[in-house]
């Protein structure tokens, strides 16, 4: 990693973090940002998938799928912006697809690291069962703005201490010039 | 490539270049370990987690592919199953950085890389010499393919046929439909196989080696041709049984080499006359239509030796490590292969890195900067300096 990569990591880390303490004081209230979030990632990332089009896909055969999927997710970055009311089952579930799936792989990681006898699988089925009960969560409390916020900063804030401390891994490797 | 060939033929070529059969044992042992060897594996047995030289397909799944996720994916494909075979071709007009590097990755045959390879693999003894025997074998079978996560490298499309001999002599063209359950087993006889999903994300997992085009790399007796997603529409052929014979002769002449019956190993360079007189037995293995051919291989290996050829057992040398201190650790088989698993990430790393492309990493110079960077590598340092008495 160079030296700007992990001072960009650091910074961002940060502003997510505030951002994600941020939302869940304001609870409830931090529902349209969170909308405003949700759009402006749609649009970014329909831009990002056009870029990604002229820089490298246009030149890989059947590359015109990624043109279309760029100019569609542009397209509904650009709906999300223009709903005039949030939608709290449109953030219920996105946070219900994000956590169940990633609770299902945790579980999946365990049952295998317990295959190879690894003391890893504890951690793994401990984090598995987190993000699936997150999941529940999610659907129990369907009506619940405030929740739905709560579980929302939670991972943003869990996303900028990875981030932060991935800034600070040692990465790079060594090498001996045979002789 | 599979354990057959991985484990029961890399045994045969080891016998055939003059190694005894407790050696053929050891070489062909290692060579099967690299498709074993992961992060689950290593922290099992407390051994430095860098020397991964695979990933699980539920490791692969965990993985993150941002930058440093992607590094550390790359540098375990790249070093032991998809060896880059030129590090600065050119690439079609107008490409920029990011595909430039991408494209590089690329695997062939007989690159440089691969006289580096075995040329470090000389003098390291057997582990070495198997963890270099499945890397050259890799450079057929994965052909074309990279070991990066890449959409615009890796992608395969619905023109894919099998290529079946027929009674003119001629070749019929027989569409491949694929399915994306990996527990479901390839359909032979309906030319059923399973692939990696399409992920539209270029970086995504799915997108990693030959994973969108299945087993077919990793069948001997299969022909089949297809469009890749870097070629331009411009179809490849790909002939197995052909490029596994290469492999099998060119592992005998790069044993050889590591015997020391030959002062230098040079690219496309084959023992043919070594396996002559078992030809067509070799290519009656290689062609015969299986999923699995190590029950044929085996029987070879123990017509050639007149010895038993054990199965593979992942755990036979954890007790000597896991139980062994820390100065006998290095000592030990386990030991020994870690090492020349790190010797091989690092010196191909750094071969990528120098070349200007930074999807492997970063690679520091011990020799002009000293250590620095992942802690595991310093052990790799420690032993290189104990042999040259530093």
């Amino acid at each position: 990693m160079t030296k700007w990569q992990r001072i960009k990591g650091v910074l961002v880390g940060l502003v997510m973090l505030l951002a994600g303490a941020g939302m869940a004081l304001l609870g409830a209230e931090a529902a349209p940002l969170i909308m405003g979030i949700l759009a402006l990632s749609l649009t970014l990332g329909g831009i990002k998938t056009l870029f990604y089009y002229f820089s490298m896909a246009r030149h890989m055969v059947g590359g015109d799928q990624i043109l279309i999927r760029g100019l569609i997710l542009f397209d509904l970055g650009s709906f999300t912006a223009s709903l005039t009311q949030f939608s709290q089952l449109y953030i219920m579930g996105y946070l219900l697809a994000v956590h169940a799936f990633s609770g299902f792989v945790d579980v999946l990681r365990a049952l295998e690291a317990k295959r190879f006898d690894s003391p890893s699988w504890k951690l793994n089925l401990s984090t598995g069962i987190i993000n699936i009960t997150i999941g529940i969560l999610c659907v129990v409390f369907m009506k619940s703005m405030d929740i739905a916020v709560y579980i929302y900063s939670a991972g943003i804030i869990y996303s900028a201490i990875v981030r932060i401390i991935l800034s600070f891994r040692k990465t790079a490797v060594a090498y001996i010039t045979p002789s | 490539m599979q354990e057959d060939f991985h484990y029961y033929a890399t045994y045969c070529a080891s016998y055939l270049s003059g190694f005894d059969h407790q050696q053929s044992l050891d070489i062909c042992y290692s060579a099967q370990l690299v498709d074993l060897c992961s992060r689950t594996f290593l922290k099992k047995n407390k051994a430095p987690q860098s020397a991964a030289t695979t990933q699980l397909q539920l490791e692969m799944m965990d993985a993150r592919t941002d930058p440093v996720g992607l590094q550390d994916i790359t540098r375990i494909w790249s070093s032991f199953h998809f060896l880059p075979y030129d590090l600065n071709a050119k690439v079609k007009k107008g490409a920029g950085r990011q595909y430039r590097s991408k494209y590089r990755l690329i695997c062939n045959t007989n690159g440089d890389l691969l006289v580096d390879t075995i040329k470090l693999a000389s003098g390291k003894g057997l582990q070495a010499a198997g963890l270099a025997m499945h890397i050259l074998a890799d450079t057929w079978a994965h052909r074309y393919f990279a070991g990066t996560p890449s959409l615009v490298i890796n992608n395969t499309n619905y023109y894919f046929y099998e290529l079946m001999p027929n009674e003119s002599g001629g070749l019929d063209e027989i569409p491949i439909s694929f399915r994306h359950s990996p527990s479901a087993p390839d359909d032979l006889d309906e030319h059923k196989y399973t692939n990696s999903l399409f992920q539209s994300s270029e970086n995504s997992i799915m997108n990693l080696g030959h994973g969108r085009a299945g087993h077919l790399p990793d069948y001997s007796f299969i022909r089949y041709k297809y469009l890749p997603a870097w070629g331009g529409y411009e179809e490849i052929i790909k002939d197995n049984p052909s490029d596994y014979y290469h492999a099998f002769c060119q592992m005998i002449y790069a044993l050889k080499y590591l015997r020391g019956e030959y002062a230098e190993f040079e690219k496309d360079t084959y023992e043919w006359n070594t396996p002559k007189q078992y030809e067509s037995e070799i290519k009656a293995i290689i062609e015969k239509r299986q999923l699995d051919a190590c029950a044929d291989w085996k029987a070879f290996g123990e017509k050639l030796s007149g010895e038993t050829v054990e199965p593979f057992d992942l755990s036979k040398y954890e007790e000597e490590y896991v139980s062994a201190n820390e100065k006998e650790k290095n000592s030990t088989f386990l030991g020994q292969f870690i090492l020349a698993a790190l010797a091989q990430k690092s010196m191909v790393t750094n071969k990528i890195f120098t070349s200007g492309n930074l999807l492997a990493g970063y690679s520091i110079d011990f020799d002009k900067m000293g250590f620095r960077g992942i802690k595991d590598y310093k052990m790799l340092v420690e032993h290189f300096r104990k042999e040259l008495g530093i």
